[in-house]
């Protein structure tokens, strides 16, 4: 064990800034070695899934589907559409996670469209700007907030008590506490990054309804976004002892031309902080223990560069009137 | 370690002194968990005014006067670490940890006026904290603290129980927070013990060791109460506090 760990573990702001250059915490993905193929994203997940034999997942105390324990992030942090080929370094090809429609595509209006483009645009990375001296808006995220369904990017731990069901990530140490008591959500005056969540059962799958959106997170770090009056859908369901299947359904008729569907497959993790597999705890009695991730602290004064480099605050935009 | 075991003695002194239910209470015994341990599920609150001030203090302008926390309500800082207080609290608008929307550390997070949830696992409690999204994960493991030192905010939480009252031991601190608004503070050498301890359905006596040699001539105590709250729908909503203050300081605000 490390005599002394820096408390400055979160430079998640500093890690986009300097990307792709200083990539010492992320994945990195030389393009020259890309062999031509996609990682596996809502399609490769879809037909592995249904070859599963059928499960019932085990019930707790309760008598609910017991989903505990701790589980992997999913999705790439770079957009959830299709990435045909490699960006960069920290952007690999990618299969989309979109699942609805069939074409993998999230079914934006034209003005939607133009809005996430610009997202795209005005994000200064070389390989998806034509002039990268363009800053607009920088990845909300890197401000240690995020939202739903974001938040399952990361890998979080589920615990259920007779009446809610509570998610704990280790990323920032945000958590949702989703109540199953059939309680209405607040008026739309009171908003929050996380939202409302509602939660019940249907058979084996958990559904929770989220709204109360404040809109201010984008759904991944290449500028697609919903509004702040969408309801989000999502649906777990453990598949096997060790894979939940995720799927997140965005109803949002004033951003899209119809609801969409995000799947993804969730891994259980025997290792703590999503950090990797669980091979080493076996070895490490503290490998499932969430620890610290003190994100804003971290960030420092790199908040403040992206200030100053021209970037805005994220407003959501507002729907153009019919 | 000499620290450690005279904290654990005043522990048991001040529990001796404090922890019985007041007179006017009947003795509780709290219902069980699954798992055997007392249930402290809940959503819980602190109605005292120690966010602003541990120790005795009048009213000025947006301040409520109020009882301190501490027992005996002396906070026994060495000469030259009660010099360092009293400047903490002369610049407090700049200095207070709080005012650039930090983890609050321990207990000051116990006292920030936003409620709080306890949610128990066989081998872990969770405290959701509604403020900053801050969780303490205190770990009933068979674990002990880590190799260290090691600098976290919020420390490295190790609980057990004590017939109804869960202790938690925390250390592992930087010493980059405070404990209140007026600049009582702390170094990376910080030991706490909290003791919850259910008194009734509503209510949890909460009480506190602090030791921290660098900074204080011996171990000093908190006392007071958490509050159930029972709102018909109450639940933890969000206070991001640094997200509220990058958006209000961004240029196209």
């Amino acid at each position: 064990m490390a005599k002394q760990v820096s408390r400055r573990m979160a430079i998640g702001v500093a890690l986009l800034l300097a990307a792709p250059r200083l990539a010492s915490a992320q994945a990195i993905f030389d393009p020259k070695d890309w062999n031509g193929t996609l990682g596996a994203g809502a399609k490769s997940w879809i037909a592995e899934r249904a070859k599963l034999p059928p499960f019932t997942a085990p019930r707790t105390a309760d008598g609910q589907p017991n989903l505990q324990g701790r589980w992997g992030g999913t999705w790439s942090g770079d957009d959830i559409e299709e990435i045909p080929k490699p960006v960069d370094i920290t952007t690999p090809a990618w299969e989309s996670y979109v699942s609805t429609p069939a074409n993998g595509k999230i079914p934006y209006q034209p003005w939607s469209l133009a809005e996430r483009n610009a997202h795209r645009e005005g994000l200064g990375r070389e390989a998806w700007s034509k002039d990268p001296t363009k800053r607009l808006y920088y990845d909300p995220q890197a401000f240690c907030v995020k939202s739903v369904p974001r938040y399952s990017q990361r890998g979080y731990e589920l615990v259920q008590t007779k009446d809610s069901v509570i998610m704990m990530l280790n990323w920032g140490h945000i958590y949702r506490v989703i109540p199953l008591d059939n309680r209405q959500p607040p008026s739309g005056d009171l908003r929050t990054w996380m939202g409302s969540a509602r939660g019940h059962f249907e058979g084996d799958t958990l559904v929770i309804e989220t709204t109360n959106l404040n809109g201010k997170m984008w759904l991944d770090s290449a500028g697609n976004f919903i509004g702040r009056n969408a309801k989000v859908t999502e649906r777990l369901r453990l598949v096997s002892p060790n894979d939940l299947d995720y799927q997140a359904t965005i109803d949002d008729p004033e951003t899209f031309t119809q609801s969409w569907t995000l799947t993804a497959r969730q891994r259980r993790q025997g290792a703590g902080g999503g950090q990797g597999g669980g091979g080493n705890a076996v070895r490490d009695p503290y490998a499932a223990e969430s620890w610290e991730h003190a994100c804003h602290e971290g960030n420092g004064e790199h908040e403040h560069e992206i200030q100053n480099l021209g970037f805005k605050w994220y407003f959501p935009p507002v729907p153009p009137k019919k | 370690m000499r620290y450690r075991l005279l904290a654990a003695v005043l522990v048991f002194a001040a529990s001796s002194a404090f922890a019985q239910a007041p007179a006017n209470m009947p003795s509780y015994t709290p219902p069980k968990t699954a798992d055997g341990h007392p249930d402290i599920q809940g959503i819980w609150q602190v109605l005292n005014t120690a966010a602003w001030d541990l120790q005795d203090h009048g009213a000025r302008t947006g301040v409520p006067a109020g009882r301190g926390v501490v027992v005996g309500n002396d906070i026994p800082y060495k000469p030259e670490a009660l010099v360092k207080k009293r400047e903490n609290d002369a610049k407090r608008a700049t200095l207070d940890p709080e005012s650039k929307c930090y983890l609050s550390g321990v207990p000051r997070i116990t006292f920030m006026p936003f409620p709080f949830q306890i949610v128990q696992q066989a081998d872990k409690v969770n405290v959701l904290y509604e403020y900053n999204h801050t969780i303490r994960q205190i770990y009933m493991n068979g674990n002990p603290h880590p190799d260290g030192h090691i600098d976290w905010w919020m420390g490295d939480s190790r609980g057990r129980w004590d017939g109804n009252t869960l202790v938690v031991d925390s250390i592992h601190f930087s010493e980059d927070t405070w404990f209140d608004r007026v600049g009582n503070y702390h170094s990376d050498a910080l030991h706490v013990v909290e003791r919850y301890t259910p008194i009734s359905p509503y209510h949890m006596r909460y009480e506190v060791t602090v030791e921290d040699p660098k900074v204080f001539t011996r171990p000093w105590n908190i006392n007071t109460i958490l509050y159930r709250r029972i709102d018909p729908n109450v639940e933890l909503l969000e206070y991001e506090c640094y997200a509220y203050q990058l958006e209000d300081s961004w240029q196209n605000k």
